[in-house]
């Protein structure tokens, strides 16, 4: 017991210099087995979280991205399984740990923040009590100081008079509030990797502003990875460094952010980008503008068509799309997109 | 006065200011509604028996073939004011007028043929829709509190009329809603609201649970009804964004009050109030390369409907009153001006008077000051470049 409480012990100066990659997810896949047979959320997903970098992972709902963190976090559900990849923190495969060890790492050096903030908390214990919960646990902090702790981390997250706030339950907080106490629990054994599926989806906009501002702030200064799992490419233009989209399972397209609004590789990549409106882009309907949209839906899990899987909604699709799956390869330094037409797609955005 | 006009002439409405022309196709209008929910003490800790004020005095007009766009944030009220519009909630105050008539001073047969008019398209296509009814019973459900909108005889192929208007396969009336995708469910849940031809759509959030993709395609959809039924819609969105592309005129909510509204390119483009200003600022811009040190950053949460501040309820968060006391050097950055703790605005006219249906109008003791902060700063030795790259 006393090695674990040695490896679980935060470090003090978290020796994260930037650009470290700190976690390594690779040819992931994840199933969800029924009588019916087995479904495949997660299909060979690879990506790299490096320290003080910010990677989003943007798709649609039931594209993957949720799942394939759950996965790393050793929280999927019973009916999923993992079949087969990486995910490696500094070196360890996760994925390769038994449950025990794997929980034991996770919460430590990657946590998650979820959604649903209101969900996610107990609301019969108090803050401060759920704070620091894991720290209680894990390190075995006595109870006093584990409430000095929770204060300062509600003051981590700017929860005003967090001395006062730090006894009071769930319900007393508003939804911001709530999602504020959700990332200082995360941060509270202090983690390399923050994992943030959604976590400003649920709040108003005013409010998502400043959650965002305060992730951003705490990842600059602490040098920590952050994975945004989000739909929001509003949200991820303002806060990544780095981008993974997903499609069926499959991430279809990686680019630095930059590159990929400017120039999407990927079908699907542009025509989500086409599809969200924008304040101050005049297309309103007086003009006769209407939304572009993209075609119909995206699959469901197990119905995930053959050859490139977006071929039915592409408006690119040729023959050779119906019938072969295209790889995600390179198609510029340090972006790759799984198209049979990405580089058709690339040279046209810069003709 | 409206004795001397002739039923051909489009009589102006001498209640309003408003040009005949706009006022002629009000299908709904509320006056100075207001909704209150009762607080019961013991539920709500440390506080007495009160009255949660939800919506305090709004007045709006939908217009055919008109799109009133209503944003705001939890707590705004704009919820409750959609379901006092559609009669599930009485108002507490004011008047909900249907074809210039109000709706509480008739019968009860006359009240249900009115709401007849006045539909819903709800948020959740999830859970709006019963799971053990067929689509095709749930588009005809509504003809069991409205008979008479369509005979009998006819509702089966008024079903499928609805299906193939929304873009649905007509085949498909026996199905159940868990067969159908959520852009799907809310097409059938738009078929269900149109079974009775309403004449309004009050849509609470009709995309926002929806995926990126196929919100565009839901919009479209209401947009081309619209044209061909020439329906009025009040689109109720917290997506900025989605409102600016679908409405005509645009009115902002803060808890239970309208702070501004106006045509959608007054709004947009000349907001005047500091809340309006601060939503549009804090809207996510796709654009990686965008400057975010700009953004007008509000504090803290929307206050408490149940408890909202003194004066104006903007001003615990107002970003303007803060720079405004800073300027007179009133002390702490906390701190705004005495008039907005103490005196409550009220909507006031910006000028172009009679040229729009709505006139721009902004709720704020000092939105001359933020429309004058475009060209001087406020404080002046402060650039503001929210405003000036508003003004590109």
């Amino acid at each position: 017991m006393t090695d674990m409480t040695e490896t679980l012990t935060p470090p003090a100066d978290a020796a994260r210099s930037a650009g470290e990659t700190l976690l390594e997810v690779t040819d992931l896949a994840v199933e969800f087995r029924s009588d019916d047979g087995a479904v495949r959320a997660v299909d060979g997903l690879s990506y790299r979280v490096e320290a003080g970098r910010t990677l989003a992972l943007v798709g649609e709902s039931g594209c993957g991205k949720s799942v394939s963190s759950l996965a790393v976090m050793g929280l999927l559900p019973p009916t999923a399984h993992v079949v087969g990849g990486t995910a490696r923190y500094r070196g360890t495969d996760l994925l390769a740990l038994s449950p025990t060890q794997h929980r034991a790492h996770c919460g430590t050096h990657v946590a998650m923040v979820f959604q649903d903030a209101l969900a996610a908390l107990n609301p019969v214990h108090t803050v401060g009590y759920q704070l620091t919960e894991s720290l209680r646990a894990r390190t075995g902090t006595s109870r006093r100081d584990a409430r000095r702790r929770a204060i300062e981390l509600l003051d981590l997250v700017k929860v005003p008079n967090a001395a006062q706030r730090v006894d009071e339950y769930p319900h007393q907080f508003s939804g911001g509030m709530r999602q504020r106490v959700m990332i200082a629990s995360a941060l509270a054994l202090d983690p390399d990797v923050l994992i943030a599926d959604e976590p400003t989806t649920a709040l108003d906009v005013t409010v998502q502003a400043q959650v965002l501002r305060l992730l951003a702030e705490i990842q600059a200064e602490r040098q920590m990875g952050l994975v945004l799992i989000t739909h929001d490419l509003g949200v991820v233009a303002g806060v990544a460094d780095d981008v993974t989209v997903m499609y069926a399972g499959r991430a279809v397209e990686q680019a630095p952010v930059r590159d990929l609004y400017a120039a999407p590789a990927h079908p699907y990549t542009r025509a989500l980008l086409r599809s969200v409106p924008r304040i101050g882009v005049a297309e309103d309907r007086t003009t006769g503008g209407r939304l572009p949209v993209v075609p119909g839906r995206p699959p469901a899990p197990g119905r995930v068509p053959p050859g490139c899987s977006f071929h039915p909604r592409c408006e690119l699709a040729q023959d050779v799309c119906r019938t072969d799956e295209p790889p995600l390869a390179e198609v510029a330094p340090g972006r790759s997109s799984a198209c049979h037409f990405a580089a058709e797609l690339l040279g046209g955005a810069r003709a | 006065m409206p004795e001397s006009a002739t039923p051909e002439t489009t009589a102006p409405e001498t209640a309003t200011s408003r040009p005949a022309t706009a006022s002629d196709d009000v299908v709904l209008e509320v006056r100075d509604l207001a909704k209150s929910y009762p607080v019961r003490s013991g539920i709500v800790l440390k506080r007495t028996v009160g009255h949660v004020q939800a919506v305090d005095g709004v007045s709006l007009a939908l217009r055919r073939g008109r799109t009133l766009g209503l944003v705001g944030e939890s707590g705004s009220g704009k919820s409750t004011l959609a379901r006092v519009l559609v009669g599930i909630e009485k108002p507490t105050r004011g008047q909900v007028l249907v074809d210039g008539e109000d709706v509480s001073t008739m019968s009860r047969a006359a009240r249900r043929e009115l709401r007849r008019n006045v539909q819903m398209v709800f948020q959740d296509p999830y859970t709006s829709l019963n799971p053990r009814m067929s689509v095709g019973e749930i588009v005809a459900e509504p003809y069991r509190i409205h008979p008479d909108a369509v005979p009998r005889g006819g509702r089966r192929r008024a079903v499928a009329e609805l299906l193939e208007l929304v873009g649905l396969d007509p085949d498909h009336v026996h199905r159940y809603p868990h067969q159908f995708s959520g852009g799907q469910r809310q097409r059938i849940g738009i078929a269900r609201a149109l079974a009775v031809k309403p004449r309004v759509l009050v849509c609470d959030e009709p995309v926002s649970a929806l995926d990126v993709s196929v919100q565009g395609q839901v919009i479209n959809l209401l947009e081309d009804l619209q044209d061909e039924l020439g329906l009025a819609y009040l689109f109720i969105a917290h997506d900025l964004a989605v409102v600016q592309h679908i409405a005509d005129e645009v009115a902002v909510m803060y808890l239970g009050r309208v702070v501004e509204e106006g045509e959608r390119s007054a709004v947009y483009d000349d907001a005047h109030h500091p809340y309006t200003r601060a939503l549009l600022s804090a809207v996510p811009v796709p654009d990686p390369t965008a400057s975010r040190d700009d953004e007008l950053l509000l504090e803290g949460d929307p206050p408490s409907p149940a408890d909202p501040p003194s004066g104006c309820r903007f001003h615990t968060r107002c970003w303007l009153a803060h720079r405004l006391a800073a300027q007179e050097g009133e002390g702490g950055g906390d701190a705004v001006p005495e008039r907005c703790r103490t005196d409550d605005p009220v909507l006031v006219p910006l000028g172009r008077p009679g040229a729009d249906a709505v006139p721009h109008a902004a709720a704020c003791h000092f939105a001359r000051s933020a429309r004058e902060a475009r060209t001087h700063h406020v404080p002046e030795t402060v650039p503001d470049p929210v405003l000036e790259s508003r003004e590109r």
